[in-house]
């Protein structure tokens, strides 16, 4: 009974420093917007010559693949379920918006509706299917999902192009015929609605639930939350989030092949996700970031790493290692760390 | 004090589809077992309106699996809860066995958890929030583009836990995660919780398990409190025995799942069979 | 130019849309069935898939068995595998080809860089993850994707290789069906092999120290069980499994970075079909995969076989969440 009440006392001390203020924005959907247009600004260097061409490129992969890893975080950040799917969805997103714009000529519009809501659909009935199998039975069934739609964008040679992939060209908004930067500035204006409606929807009630069900099962379901309902949702989101992520990879790169959406795809989405920290907008995109420009833009460009085949591979498969090892919790956890002694002092405690 | 109850309860033919008059729950005839081993056996008890009643019994006695069995956790092997809510303003008695576990709290019935069943990554405020979860209105979509429905729904809902957090006094604490909070902020936290309900009856599953004397006896005054102010029944288990005795109108016994006996704590404390029960256990 | 960085990861070896075709068919219907030879009639044509079967089989089930000995010994799932035994077949073949050993002894120099790899990948890194979270723990195995993916072109060049089979020709006829001697050998190897490890595993101490670290590494410890030494040990184990299996699909294609995707992919499922408590369920599951998989592709669609197999598994899950030899949890509220 002592040592309970000892454990009790410890850290009883009056918190009288509230979430520290400092990096907090005020209004946060103003940070999101300042981001956003931070980043649209990157064409003008890259057409004035500041910056290489190709770097545009890599940059507007890491904002598509952010999307699919938003999403990601949200169904293992907030619900705590797994999923290895993501490229699967992501190529389904992509070949069903590359036909429907391509074959089917239609709008730009009915191609990025129709390619996020099938998908969407696939994904409630993985959620149908979390309730039965869980842990890294789901990470599996869902990595099986991933590989059955695979096949088939190999062999459905009609409608994905096989082997030889699918095509298209950029998109075309409101009779305008968009170019490479201004597809990419509709990359920044998706990424930064999808970050800000991400934000208001982990903060409110359904967030809420969400974390109640990853917290504490047993809790969640006394305070009304229908477990059923909430994986539905959460995958149902996570694959909406994967599919529009496909449909602006196709946009922008133009090119859709069943080889990229394979399982190594799901596995880096998912490293983004933990390198970046669970459970944070912003380090989603730091740990894309880490992810994918990493090797290609810094490491590439290094005087003799980057003139050796795959050693900026290796450089990055290190770093990631190394994050993960001395960071557990991401970079957005290392960054909470470092903010005033709020964090360590707790840790300490919390031993 | 001669109840009524008591003498339905002992016969066991009969089997009543409502409740008496003031009565809150009225639990069954309820059994259930685990691989062969009966958890709880063939137990009846009845709790009545604003009372505060106390179900005790020794280590493994059932009480957590009979507050399962009423919560639905566990679907019971056999037996009915009768359970007074309110639909529409006015009242009606419902079975709750066979009930989906996520529609109870629906019906008026709130639970807390013998380990605190908190979400340690958020904060106290959000943590007490998700007690109002059944209460929002506004669709996911309406959440997600902040529409003036779902922002209303959050400030109302969020004064409404910071008066409950404040009713409690931790107030102080609403914006700090939950995680690194001592043991007896987060009893609060889930107390509060319940009382976003607007609960008829709070299930308290050993609410001073992990609490200090000085707690203990805060808890005492809050259970009170609370029974007062938001006007409902609270049946608890609890092993702090000057707890019980003190706080509770009426106590119920059980041991290895079956019943022992129901009375004021005098008597209970006077009772053979519970006196037996506990001197076995300590005996062993 | 424009490819170069839609294929993020295969610029790395710049191999042609044509070869990295031949490559994906090629692993993934490892042991394709060569239609002629002796194939008789009905129960020939059973035979010889089965067979077959058996071979493919074998290269899943021995990745498999080493992605459980890992799960079990260092509570990772070890996505890791295939690119940990690609890289080793790299070594065979790199070995085969330039010093001109023999087959055998250049397979037995990749068994020895494989084990090099696993103490060196546990040595440096599992080790010292005693505190990272599981899921974190997991991402380790990425990493080692990414370099692995990276040290083979560095060390070996960009180019796909290719790797004979240790038996060039003969066959063993039946009259009604046919299998090659080189299958024989795979199919005998992968159950030698297993049947020297199950051996091992219940009949002796060392297999003792596996299993008890297993069922619970901390009390193992505790125990006076070498689980430094029993975890190390495994990563050895997973190293040489995968060298083997790599070096059975190796002749069905060419060796590239690739070569190992399919095999990891379905001795995953493998792992789920059998479940994850026992070291002999994946196996099982391992073999179900290369049997179900080539008779769906042969019997029902040659296009669809495989998305079948996969749907069956699934669907299988639902009804035995924990594998076919997985027992179920009770939660405790």
């Amino acid at each position: 009974m002592n040592g309970r009440n000892g454990r009790n006392e410890t850290n009883d001390s009056p918190l009288a420093n509230p979430k520290p203020a400092l990096w907090k924005w005020k209004n946060p959907y103003l940070g999101f917007v300042l981001f956003g247009l931070l980043l649209s600004t990157l064409p003008l260097f890259s057409s004035s010559g500041l910056m290489k061409s190709s770097t545009l490129n890599y940059i507007g992969n890491v904002l598509v693949y952010a999307v699919a890893a938003l999403g990601l975080n949200l169904l293992l950040g907030y619900a705590g379920l797994i999923s290895l799917g993501t490229a699967g969805f992501m190529g389904l997103g992509s070949y069903i918006a590359a036909y429907i714009a391509k074959d089917m000529g239609m709008s730009f519009w009915a191609a990025l509706t129709a390619a996020v809501l099938i998908p969407t659909l696939v994904g409630l009935l993985i959620g149908l299917i979390s309730l039965r199998i869980e842990g890294i039975y789901l990470a599996i069934a869902t990595l099986c999902v991933s590989e059955i739609l695979l096949k088939s964008f190999e062999q459905a040679d009609s409608i994905t192009g096989g082997m030889q992939g699918k095509s298209v060209s950029y998109p075309v908004l409101f009779g305008h015929a968009l170019n490479r930067s201004s597809t990419y500035v509709l990359l920044v204006v998706v990424l930064t609605l999808v970050m800000m409606l991400t934000h208001s929807l982990v903060n409110g009630q359904k967030g809420r639930a969400l974390h109640a069900m990853r917290g504490s099962e047993v809790a969640a379901q006394a305070m009304g939350v229908n477990l059923l309902q909430y994986r539905l949702i959460a995958f149902s989101l996570a694959t909406a989030y994967s599919a529009l992520s496909g449909v602006l990879y196709v946009f922008f790169i133009k090119f859709s092949y069943p080889s990229v959406w394979n399982l190594n795809l799901s596995l880096y989405v998912l490293a983004a996700v933990v390198i970046g920290g669970l459970r944070s907008i912003y380090g989603t995109i730091v740990g894309t970031l880490v992810v994918w420009a990493v090797p290609d833009l810094i490491l590439k460009n290094l005087p003799i790493v980057g003139k050796i085949n795959g050693l900026p591979y290796i450089f990055n498969g290190i770093l990631i290692i190394v994050v993960v090892m001395f960071a557990p919790q991401g970079i957005s956890g290392l960054w909470q760390r470092a903010l005033p002694f709020k964090g360590k002092k707790k840790e300490k405690e919390a031993e | 004090m001669v109840d009524p109850l008591m003498d339905l309860s002992l016969d066991p033919e009969t089997t009543t589809h409502t409740l008496a008059k003031g009565e809150a729950l009225r639990v069954e005839r309820l059994s259930i077992s685990f691989g062969g081993l009966k958890a709880v056996d063939d137990l009846s008890f009845a709790v009545k309106k604003r009372e505060i009643f106390g179900l005790i019994g020794p280590n493994g006695a059932g009480k957590t699996t009979v507050f399962n069995c009423i919560t639905q956790f566990y679907r019971p092997d056999e037996g009915n809860v009768f359970f007074r809510t309110w639909k529409d303003g006015s009242d009606s008695v419902i079975n709750l066995v066979g009930q989906p576990v996520h529609s109870i709290i629906g019906l008026g019935l709130v639970r807390t958890f013998q380990n605190v069943e908190v979400i340690k990554e958020l904060s106290l405020l959000e943590n007490v929030l998700i007690g109002a979860h059944i209460d929002f209105k506004a669709t996911i979509f309406e959440q997600a583009f902040k529409l003036p429905r779902a922002r209303r729904e959050e400030r109302v809902f969020q004064r409404k836990a910071e008066e409950a957090l404040a009713f409690l006094g931790i107030a102080d604490r609403k914006d700090l995660p939950a995680g690194g909070q001592p043991y007896g902020v987060l009893k609060k936290v889930e107390l509060a919780r319940t009382l976003m309900a607007n609960p008829r009856l709070i299930i308290l599953d050993e609410p001073a398990a992990g609490l200090n004397d000085s707690e203990t006896q805060d808890l005492a005054s809050t259970i009170y409190q609370i029974r007062d102010a938001y006007n409902c029944t609270i049946l608890l288990v609890e092993h702090d025995m000057r707890l019980v005795m003190g706080v509770c109108d009426r106590i119920c016994a059980i041991s290895f799942g079956k019943f022992l006996a129901c009375d004021v704590p005098e008597e209970i404390k006077r009772n053979k069979l519970v006196q037996e029960a506990y001197l076995g256990e300590e005996e062993a | 130019m424009f490819f170069e960085w839609v294929f993020k990861f295969e610029d790395v070896f710049k191999e042609s849309i044509f070869e990295y075709e031949k490559n994906a068919m090629g692993a993934s219907g490892a042991f394709a069935l060569e239609r002629g030879g002796i194939v008789s009639n009905e129960l020939g044509t059973v035979l010889q898939l089965f067979m077959r079967s058996l071979e493919t089989g074998s290269v899943y089930a021995l990745a498999a068995l080493g992605i459980i000995v890992i799960y079990r010994t260092s509570n990772l799932m070890h996505f890791a595998q295939g690119s940990l035994g690609m890289f080793n077949t790299f070594v065979v073949t790199y070995v085969f080809l330039s010093f001109r050993l023999p087959l055998w002894a250049s397979t037995l120099c990749g068994i020895a860089a494989a084990i090099g790899m696993g103490f060196l990948v546990d040595f440096l890194i599992i080790r010292h993850t005693k505190k990272v979270s599981p899921l974190a723990k997991q991402i380790i195995t990425l990493g080692l994707i990414m370099v692995f993916l990276g040290l083979a072109p560095m060390l070996f060049g960009v180019d796909p290789l290719s790797l004979p089979r240790f038996l060039q020709s003969g066959d063993f006829n039946f009259g009604i069906a046919s299998i090659s001697h080189n299958a024989v050998l795979n199919i005998s190897l992968g159950l030698v092999l297993m049947g020297i490890l199950f051996y091992v595993l219940q009949k002796t101490k060392m297999g003792l120290a596996v299993r008890t670290t297993a069922s619970n590494e901390p009390v193992a410890r505790l125990m006076g069980v070498p689980t430094r030494r029993v975890t190390l040990a495994a990563w050895a184990l997973a190293g040489v499994l995968g060298c083997l299996s790599g070096v059975m699909i190796a002749p069905t294609t060419t060796v590239t970075t690739s070569l190992m995707d399919a095999v990891q992919v379905n001795a995953l499922f493998g792992c789920v079909l059998g479940g994850f408590q026992t070291f002999y369920g994946p196996v099982l599951g391992a073999y179900i995969i290369g049997v179900g998989r080539n008779f769906l592709v042969y019997y029902v669609s040659s296009i669809w076989g495989e998305q079948i197999m996969y749907l069956l598994i699934l669907i299988f899950l639902i009804f035995r969440p924990n594998g076919l030899i997985g027992k179920k949890f009770v939660k405790k509220v």
